[in-house]
């Protein structure tokens, strides 16, 4: 990779206002930066590969991560179960308020905004899915589920791998929206962004734009850290989604919440149709040790409800052709303990659900082998199914062609049906 | 025709007042070098009630919502005299102002870190009302003993309610606090310790119960406690007392003494100050000293600024968004005043360090956040750094109470080289003199040449704008 190294890197200042910035360049500068982590951090470069999906009009996936451990069990409940409601007195969701049920399942009356989706079959679920092994800790389950190959040692997330496969100059495949700071799953030598909102990609420009763009390049041409790419990142990012930065976001078809700015921003990216191929999107709050509340009031109600009336104003939002290219999948670190605790809460568990909405999805059912609840890991419901498998499916469907091995090393997915 | 130039402080000095501070700056680089030097500054830094701090105590005057008891805090949130969002807000602003203005800086930039180990967020809606008490709390060990801010930490009202240890008791007990002691304020994942451990953990700490929701009092409640043997990692206790009081005690001085707990706590002091990725000799160093001494904070960080290892990699550590906007709000030499209004300086602060990602104890997990550079230099940040940058230099935002310098400030006895006016410049914004990419950079941004003679009429004040921004937005004050 040395001979990649942008040559203008190591000129000295008089040259710097000729240094330019290009896609394979950053790609170049980031390896320099990660310096011994970097060997094996190029797998996923060295199989580049003809993309697919990346060019301008393709599809999109975007991951809400439920922070927290979100409670797979009171979204997609297990009603026929006489395990659930005796294991949970006070917070089960009693069988009558479904909105929707079959022999095995139904959905929280939160999730009511998405019934139309539901019976539409574009949303779908995926239950007793976890990490392979139980860990209850929320910030190593984070760091397992979202770099997804631990064993490599180079700390790179699974999204920026997969983003990582195809080279597309100009272009940032991986945004994040929410805040600055990318979560693990974007991590990497591939370029991702995290803004707070679409207007973030405004450059301060006080007078004199061409001016001030060359000073910021040549100021930090002498930074090959990831500092200094990170800034060639942003003048690039800038430029190349200029269109975008003075845009207006609408939110007021959004119910007002955490949810509301960066779903409204995530459509409005995803229609710009600047070659956004992975948004990444935080939705936390989910750890309901206390006062979790039952069907019909409190916390759980409340948070579920305004995740499914957000995603369906997001699907109106996409409009037809939009809708039927994005794929929206929730990942949660961890599910709940079976039994609640004394708090009405739920304390750190294991297996959870998944949910999947939007283009390729079988919905209108829950997909994976169910375990049931008679048989627990250490009181939480058993993983059958490993959420690796799932993204897998989502990716190959959507994606057709990514090498689904250099995205989740050494792993191989169980097939879920969950995905046309 | 040669300036005499702004002393600045010797690399390494400005080094480790860098790391300590929240930015040097003309006057601070004055204070160190009447206290005999960098580390005689430090040292003298470490007891802080030795240093008069005016401008702390006025800014505690300007928010005076905030000096209630928590039951007094609640009683007015509930009649709507002053609503708890409002206190909340007002709290991470009066910290803001005290990181910029206090002379006790290295006082402020412990309180900070010890604040992140042990978070509890400002967001929070159960725990507010104590988050200002255990501030307090934080701010009177942080310079102290570690094992001593522990024993305070965990049982404070602030802590239970945010982890629900206010509501666990021996027939509910609930989990949360009794795991992240262990494996976010203490020892960590690595010492091994079983889902078992944590159960037991959270049965010792019952008791410390608040009376949510009616006054917000806490109190100790011996019938909650639970009674029975306790053992954690090497940690056996019978337990049969309903006090549990002291067993906890015993158990919180367990774990801070724990040489995991040593080896985390060294860890993470050295990605503060030193690097992301500290070398291994310097943590054990740092760790030993720790251990050694008992948990004192002041011998660990004498350790720490005094080994060699401490003095590689300057300017490797990248600001993160809070650091960004105090350090460039204090070498911009901003002055500010008592709001007069709602949108004055404190809150136009706040609102600039949102834009960039963070607020003063908002992040919203209980890890606290990032420590490592890595995570705050994204191209998103990079960008609202920038815009942050202007707003300041330009005196656009905050806007109200506040007084920003005039351009001519920054300038020198003119008519100069325009090189040297740079370098004055950097002296004064930078602490350091200016570098020949710098220089070169500005000559190229206002195209004038490095040796041209220029006089006041060549640098209005659109001119000197563009000259202190590209200043802001260097890698030097990015970095710290």
């Amino acid at each position: 990779m040395t001979n990649e190294i942008d040559p203008d890197a190591s000129r000295d200042s008089s040259c710097c206002n000729d240094f330019r910035v290009t896609r394979r360049k950053l790609l170049a500068g980031f390896a320099a930066g990660a310096g011994g982590l970097a060997a094996s951090s190029l797998i996923g470069r060295a199989a580049r590969q003809v993309a697919y999906a990346a060019a301008l009009g393709g599809n999109v996936l975007v991951v809400i991560s439920l922070r927290g451990g979100a409670d797979g069990l009171s979204m997609i409940v297990p009603h026929t179960n006489a395990d659930y409601y005796r294991l949970r007195p006070n917070t089960a969701v009693p069988s009558g308020q479904l909105v929707w049920r079959d022999g095995t399942f139904g959905l929280h009356p939160s999730l009511a905004p998405l019934l139309p989706m539901w019976r539409a079959g574009t949303f779908g679920a995926v239950h007793a899915v976890g990490l392979a092994a139980p860990n209850r800790s929320h910030f190593e389950a984070i760091e397992i589920v979202e770099d997804a190959d631990l064993g490599s040692g180079a700390r790179t997330g699974w999204l920026n791998r997969m983003i990582g496969l195809d080279a597309f100059e100009g272009q940032v495949e991986g945004v994040h929206f929410g805040s600055p700071l990318i979560s693990t799953a974007l991590v990497g030598d591939s370029p991702a962004i995290g803004l707070t909102e679409l207007s973030n990609l405004q450059l301060p420009v006080y007078d004199d734009a061409t001016a001030t763009r060359e000073g910021w390049r040549n100021l930090w041409a002498g930074s090959r850290g990831e500092f200094g790419d990170n800034v060639r990142l942003a003048l690039q990012t800038a430029k190349s989604m200029r269109s975008l930065a003075g845009a207006t976001v609408d939110v007021s078809r959004y119910p007002a919440g955490p949810l509301s700015a960066v779903l409204a921003n995530t459509a409005l990216l995803i229609r710009s149709n600047v070659g956004a191929k992975v948004v990444t999107v935080d939705y936390g709050d989910w750890d309901m040790h206390s006062g979790m509340g039952s069907a019909s009031h409190g916390w759980m109600k409340d948070h579920l409800y305004h995740l499914a009336q957000s995603l369906r104003v997001f699907f109106d939002d996409l409009g037809t052709t939009w809708g039927t290219k994005v794929t929206v999948v929730t990942i949660s670190e961890f599910g709940r303990r079976v039994a609640e605790n004394g708090n009405g809460g739920v304390d750190h568990g294991y297996g959870n659900c998944m949910l999947l909405l939007g283009g390729g999805v079988r919905g209108g059912r829950v997909h994976g082998e169910w375990p049931g609840l008679s048989e627990l890991t250490e009181g939480d419901l058993r993983v059958r199914q490993d959420y690796r498998s799932v993204l897998a499916e989502v990716i190959s469907r959507r994606f057709p062609g990514t090498n689904i091995s250099a995205v989740f090393p050494g792993f191989r997915p169980a097939p879920i049906g969950a995905m046309a | 025709m040669t300036l005499a130039s702004i002393r600045v402080l010797a690399e390494s000095s400005r080094h480790l007042v860098s790391r300590f501070s929240s930015g040097v700056t003309p006057a601070l680089t004055k204070q160190v070098r009447a206290a005999g030097g960098a580390r005689q500054w430090f040292e003298a830094q470490l007891d802080p009630s030795s240093i008069g701090d005016p401008a702390a105590t006025d800014v505690q005057s300007w928010f005076p919502d905030i000096l209630y008891s928590p039951e007094t805090l609640w009683r007015r949130h509930q009649q709507g005299v002053v609503k708890g969002y409002q206190v909340r807000f007002q709290f991470g602003c009066r910290t803001l102002m005290r990181r910029i203005y206090s002379t006790r800086q290295v006082h402020e930039v412990m309180t900070d870190f010890w604040s992140n180990l042990l978070h509890v967020p400002l967001g929070d809606e159960e725990s507010w009302m104590h988050r200002f008490e255990y501030d307090a709390m934080i701010r009177k060990h942080a310079l102290g003993r570690f094992d001593e801010m522990l024993v305070k930490a965990i049982p404070h009202p602030a802590m239970g309610l945010y982890l629900n240890n206010a509501v666990s008791t021996k027939d509910r007990p609930n989990e949360n606090l009794g795991r992240e002691l262990l494996e976010l304020h203490t020892v960590g994942l690595d010492a091994g310790y079983t889902e078992r451990d944590v159960r037991h953990s959270a049965h010792l700490l019952t008791g410390y119960l608040v009376d949510r929701w009616n006054t917000f009092s806490a109190y100790y409640s011996t019938e909650a406690h639970y009674t029975g043997t306790i053992r954690v990692l090497g940690f056996t206790h019978p337990n049969t007392s309903r006090d549990g009081r002291p067993a906890t005690t015993a158990y919180l001085r367990y774990l801070a003494h724990h040489p995991a707990t040593a080896r985390r706590i060294a860890h993470r002091l050295c990605v503060r100050f030193v690097g992301d990725e500290p070398p291994g000799e310097l943590v054990t160093a740092v760790a030993g000293t720790f251990q050694r001494s008992g948990t004192d904070i002041r011998a660990t960080l004498r350790t720490l600024v005094d080994h060699p290892l401490f003095y590689r990699g300057a300017r490797t550590k990248a600001r993160t968004p809070i650091e960004d906007f105090v350090a460039s709000a204090r070498v911009l030499g901003v002055r500010t005043r008592k709001p007069t209004r709602d949108k004055g300086f404190p809150r136009g602060a706040s609102m600039q360090c949102e834009k960039m990602g963070q607020t003063p104890f908002g992040w919203p997990a209980p890890n606290g956040s990032p420590e490592s550079s890595s995570a705050w230099i994204g191209a998103g940040r990079v960008i609202s750094s920038f815009g942050v940058h202007l707003d300041l230099v330009t005196g656009t935002f905050p806007k109200y109470d506040v007084t920003y310098q005039e351009h001519t400030h920054w300038l020198p006895a003119l008519p100069a080289r325009f090189d040297e006016v740079v370098d004055h410049m950097s002296r004064m914004v930078l602490g350091m003199p200016a570098g020949d990419r710098l220089k070169w950079t500005i000559s190229q941004r206002l195209g004038i040449e490095g040796r041209q003679l220029v006089g006041g009429g060549d640098l209005p004040e659109h001119r000197v704008i563009p000259m202190l921004q590209l200043m802001l937005d260097s890698p030097t004050h990015m970095t710290r």
